[in-house]
């Protein structure tokens, strides 16, 4: 069955939006890098429980082991945002974000958590002014390190039946760093979304 | 926010509250320390107000911090840190000096924005959490999930390694020894005539003979090599890092540890040896089985020709 929750022009906001919150994300992130952050064009996609695990797989296409965090976001839209980033290249970011490059592993797991909140807080931020509606976030926290991608999201433990899936992935000029930064919003908050989007439309 | 809150009631919930919180400008100077800094730096606010955060407090890890602070005011973002990776921001006491078995308090800290009305970022406000308990807890849960997987994959009556485990490890070092082209040995042993002592002083005698080689076994080993109890009088050895000629010089020393003194039990004094089986890993090995099957023919050798030696299988270097 497939669901169409939104009109075109909602889901052409929809884009629109995502893209301004996306952007101000990667500008975020070379503000405090000082590097170039290239940003692929973020994808909006509704999934079912059933097929999240093949769409996120075929959305990353890590082979080798990842670690991911996740941030829950609040208020007037309700999800959780998942960082993967692809377990190569994470500890080069080290030097720029003020860190020692020799890494013990907590100091990796707090680099990876400080990145994800970096991308995270931007795109929430970003969103959140410019559909003017008030977000807000938690504190991140670790979902799965060196480990298969296949592995971060397990099914059985999903009690949603389908979200709203937006995707983007990052990479920095000069390193070897890459990572995707996906954002599930509840079902109950596409509802809440649809009202937002057609205020946003409003003011056009 | 309520109708009641006049600024003094305010003030008073943010000072008095169980949460650490205090502030700083865009020059690191602290605005304001509430009561909980206070008591657990045991620094008063008059004496600290005003002053540079890094200056006033200069165990604080700066580099990390100041850059943490920087992306809070460009940005105008919260940020966060956590117990689980850097266990605390600042050196205080903790409220279970003598069951919590940690020297310090845990902490989570969030560091917030605060915005003028031009939406620009004037101060930053932490917020410090006292996590102890919660780490003491995890902490114990750890503990808990390490001795269970231990226990399954140890023998009950000798504390050695099981059969599963032992050949899972053999397992794995066959791989990596393989795979990195190192030296591997494998010892396979059982005691000699163990079915006469249980038939002649019971299975208890028989028991504690177990427990005894075992533990002989045990103290002739090197850290890095893994020992289990392979059968019900056998064990095997997996000794990394080690050709034939040094598995052969282990073996001896085990097979004297072991013959060199009688073992009590149940009032008796037996005299109580091991034959021994030895092999190493050749080019040629095709598997971690077939290891096992040369050590247990160097084993049958050794029963064969009097017990109480070790035969060693394959061409010596």
């Amino acid at each position: 069955m497939t669901i169409q929750p939104y009109t075109e022009d909602q889901n052409d906001a929809l884009q629109e939006v995502v893209n301004i919150a996306m952007g101000q994300a990667g500008d975020s992130l070379a503000r405090i890098l000082g590097n170039f952050v290239e940003l692929s064009v973020p994808r909006i996609r509704l999934v079912t429980v059933h097929d999240v695990i093949n769409t996120v797989t075929e959305m990353v296409d890590y082979k080798a082991e990842v670690s991911a965090v996740r941030q829950a976001f609040s208020n007037s839209l309700r999800g959780e945002a998942i960082v993967i980033f692809a377990q190569r290249g994470a500890d080069d970011l080290a030097d720029l974000m003020g860190y020692d490059t020799d890494l013990d592993s907590a100091a990796e797991q707090e680099l990876l958590l400080e990145v994800a909140n970096l991308l995270v807080g931007a795109i929430i931020n970003g969103i959140s002014e410019t559909l003017e509606t008030d977000l807000s976030f938690s504190a991140p926290s670790l979902m799965a390190e060196r480990s298969p991608l296949d592995t971060v999201l397990v099914p059985e433990q999903l009690s949603w039946s389908h979200a709203l899936l937006m995707e983007v992935n990052f990479t920095v000029e000069h390193r070897d760093f890459k990572c995707h930064l996906l954002m599930f919003m509840t079902e109950e908050t596409i509802d809440t979304l649809r009202g937002i989007l057609d205020d946003f439309l409003d003011d056009f | 926010m309520t109708d009641e809150s006049t600024p003094s009631l305010l003030n008073f919930i943010v000072d008095r509250a169980h949460v650490g919180i205090f502030v700083i400008n865009r020059q690191r100077e602290l605005v304001l320390w509430n009561q909980f800094m206070e008591i657990h730096s045991e620094r008063k606010a008059d004496t600290v107000l005003g002053r540079n955060l890094f200056e006033a407090f200069p165990e604080l890890p700066r580099k990390w911090l100041d850059r943490k602070i920087e992306s809070v005011y460009i940005l105008k973002n919260f940020s966060f840190t956590s117990w689980e990776q850097r266990p605390y921001l600042f050196k205080f006491q903790h409220n279970r000096p003598v069951t919590g078995g940690v020297d310090c308090m845990r902490q989570d800290c969030t560091l917030m924005p605060v915005k003028d009305d031009s939406g620009e970022v004037q101060y930053v406000c932490f917020t410090l959490f006292d996590v102890t308990d919660t780490s003491i807890y995890q902490s114990q849960l750890q503990e808990l999930t390490e001795t269970l997987r231990e226990m399954s994959n140890r023998d009950g009556l000798t504390q050695l390694f099981n059969r599963r485990y032992i050949e899972q490890t053999l397992d794995t070092e066959f791989q990596r020894a393989r795979r990195f082209r190192h030296p591997l040995s494998v010892i396979l042993s059982d005691i000699d005539f163990f079915k006469k002592v249980n038939d002649t002083y019971g299975h208890l005698a028989g028991d504690e003979v177990l427990r005894v080689v075992s533990k002989r076994l045990r103290d002739g080993l090197r850290a890095i090599d893994a020992l289990g109890r392979y059968g019900g009088e056998e064990f095997m050895l997996v000794l990394p890092e080690t050709g034939l000629d040094g598995a052969k010089i282990l073996a001896e020393r085990l097979r004297q540890a072991v013959e060199a003194e009688p073992v009590d039990a149940e009032g008796q004094r037996l005299n109580i040896s091991i034959s021994l089986g030895v092999t190493e890993l050749r080019d040629d090995t095709e598997d971690y089985q077939q290891l096992i099957a040369e050590a247990d023919s160097g084993l049958y050798q050794s029963k064969e020709n009097g017990r109480n030696r070790v035969t060693a299988v394959g061409a010596p270097r």
